[in-house]
């Protein structure tokens, strides 16, 4: 493979992709771009956060104040009824997980040449994103089958899947990275070739690719929250095995899904 | 180019820039968890604790009003029916008044009949009365002069009187005799 890969467009210019600013540090290198990119969109919803925390009113809400309280409420309700109650955990994980990704997507609606490039079209945030939430998940699944159910929920429904559910596992964080990123990533592609036209005519597509891109951003990062969430979900599903009996006492819930477990497999 | 990574060579390979990212989203974690988010859902819970109970007071008010609207609507209901009661009392007490006012008005009215008719009847009485002694008196004061003949003696002229008035009667009596026949 080549160092990098080019887009020849016409005219001769060429649109570098996949291409960091880089420093040197600790004798390793670092994306210099993505970093402060992360560290401003981080600022600025950690801004966000503050300026509604420090004013919440319980009798005059502000508009900001009403986003951030309707994806609280959102994640609430996802968070109950995927994982049948409340998780100090993932509650905030999620939110923290669109509120970022949102704001991160958006820095590249901000006209700025290559300064302000979404960090999620690094593949080094959105990694380390999917990282903090398989790890998550699986510490999340250990806990609630304890270490045996955990084990086995490998081998079923059939031992024979074996492998196919290990892949499954081991694709997820990919897939939940990579998707981010590509659709961030072919986004900035876009708008480098739409930069490359004309300017008379360079401002229309701008104009609908980004608007396009901003709706893109919402999306992304509501999928990417909402398979936060379900992965939690799939993680503390027990299919009717090892603890469950604890759990449906722990856990009333539950309690509807572990009755309908004989049913099921009485249909089967 | 100075220095080759492997990640510069494929950009969907991530470089340490992992750890950096790692650490960046995890400091934003904890600080919207930790400052932010309790919060916002203290103030979203208060208030839908505010709406919840607005929304009792409002069903309680609703309540009251609808059965402070029911008493009004039986207590009307009693109005109408008590007030038809007394139009009803009234209409009977009405009609025992008027038959009661007319039976007496027909007793006075006979009382007065029959009252006028015994006045008329004694003062027809009393005229006859009258009658027979001043036309006794006129008629010999008139036959007197036309006769000459004095008639001043009392015991004569009643007399006389007495033979014409009774002369008078059985002519009268004979005249009527006649007529009816």
């Amino acid at each position: 493979m080549s160092d990098t890969i080019f887009v020849a467009a016409e005219g001769g210019s060429e649109i570098e992709i996949g291409h960091h600013r880089t420093v040197e540090f600790l004798g390793m290198t670092w994306n210099a771009d993505t970093i402060w990119t992360t560290a401003i969109a981080g600022i600025i919803v950690l801004a966000l956060g503050f300026s509604v925390a420090r004013n919440a009113s319980a009798t005059n809400p502000g508009k900001l104040q009403l986003a951030w309280e309707a994806l609280v409420s959102w994640v609430t309700v996802q968070v109950e009824s995927n994982l049948g109650k409340v998780n100090p955990f993932v509650i905030p994980l999620a939110i923290a997980l669109f509120a970022f990704i949102l704001i991160a997507n958006w820095l590249e609606v901000i006209p700025s040449k290559e300064y302000l490039k979404p960090p999620t079209a690094d593949v080094n945030l959105t990694y380390a994103l999917a990282f903090l939430v398989i790890v998550g998940v699986h510490v999340y699944s250990v806990r609630e089958r304890g270490v045996r159910g955990y084990v086995h929920h490998y081998f079923e429904p059939y031992p024979a899947l074996f492998p196919i559910i290990l892949i499954e596992e081991i694709v997820k964080p990919f897939t939940l990275a990579l998707r981010l990123f590509g659709n961030i990533f072919s986004g900035a592609i876009m708008l480098a070739i739409i930069g490359l036209l004309p300017a008379l005519v360079l401002w229309l597509p701008n104009v609908i690719w980004k608007l396009f891109a901003m709706f893109i951003a919402v999306i992304q990062a509501f999928i990417f929250a909402l398979l936060t969430i379900l992965y939690f979900g799939m993680a503390g599903d027990t299919h009717g095995e090892g603890d469950h009996e604890d759990r449906s006492q722990s856990d009333p819930a539950d309690e509807p899904k572990t009755t309908n477990q004989p049913q099921l497999a009485e249909a089967h | 180019m100075a220095r080759t990574s492997l990640a510069q060579e494929n950009f969907l390979l991530p470089n340490l820039t992992f750890i950096a990212e790692l650490f960046a989203f995890v400091v934003i974690l904890w600080v919207l968890a930790r400052y932010v988010l309790p919060h916002i859902n203290r103030a979203m819970t208060e208030r839908q604790e505010a709406i919840r109970t607005q929304f009792a007071e409002l069903e309680e008010a609703k309540a009251n009003a609808q059965e402070a609207e029911n008493e009004y609507r039986s207590q009307l209901a009693d109005a109408r029916h008590e007030a038809a009661a007394i139009r009803e009392r009234a209409r009977e007490e009405g009609a025992t008044i008027v038959a009661e006012m007319r039976e007496q008005a027909r007793a006075e009215s006979d009382r007065i009949i029959r009252q006028a008719h015994a006045q008329v009847e004694a003062e027809r009485q009393q005229v006859v009365q009258e009658l027979r002694t001043e036309v006794g008196t006129m008629a010999t004061t008139l036959a007197g002069r036309i006769v000459g003949e004095s008639l001043d003696d009392d015991e004569r002229r009643q007399r006389t009187v007495e033979r014409f008035m009774s002369s008078l009667e059985s002519q009268d009596g004979a005249s009527r005799s006649e007529a009816r026949r």
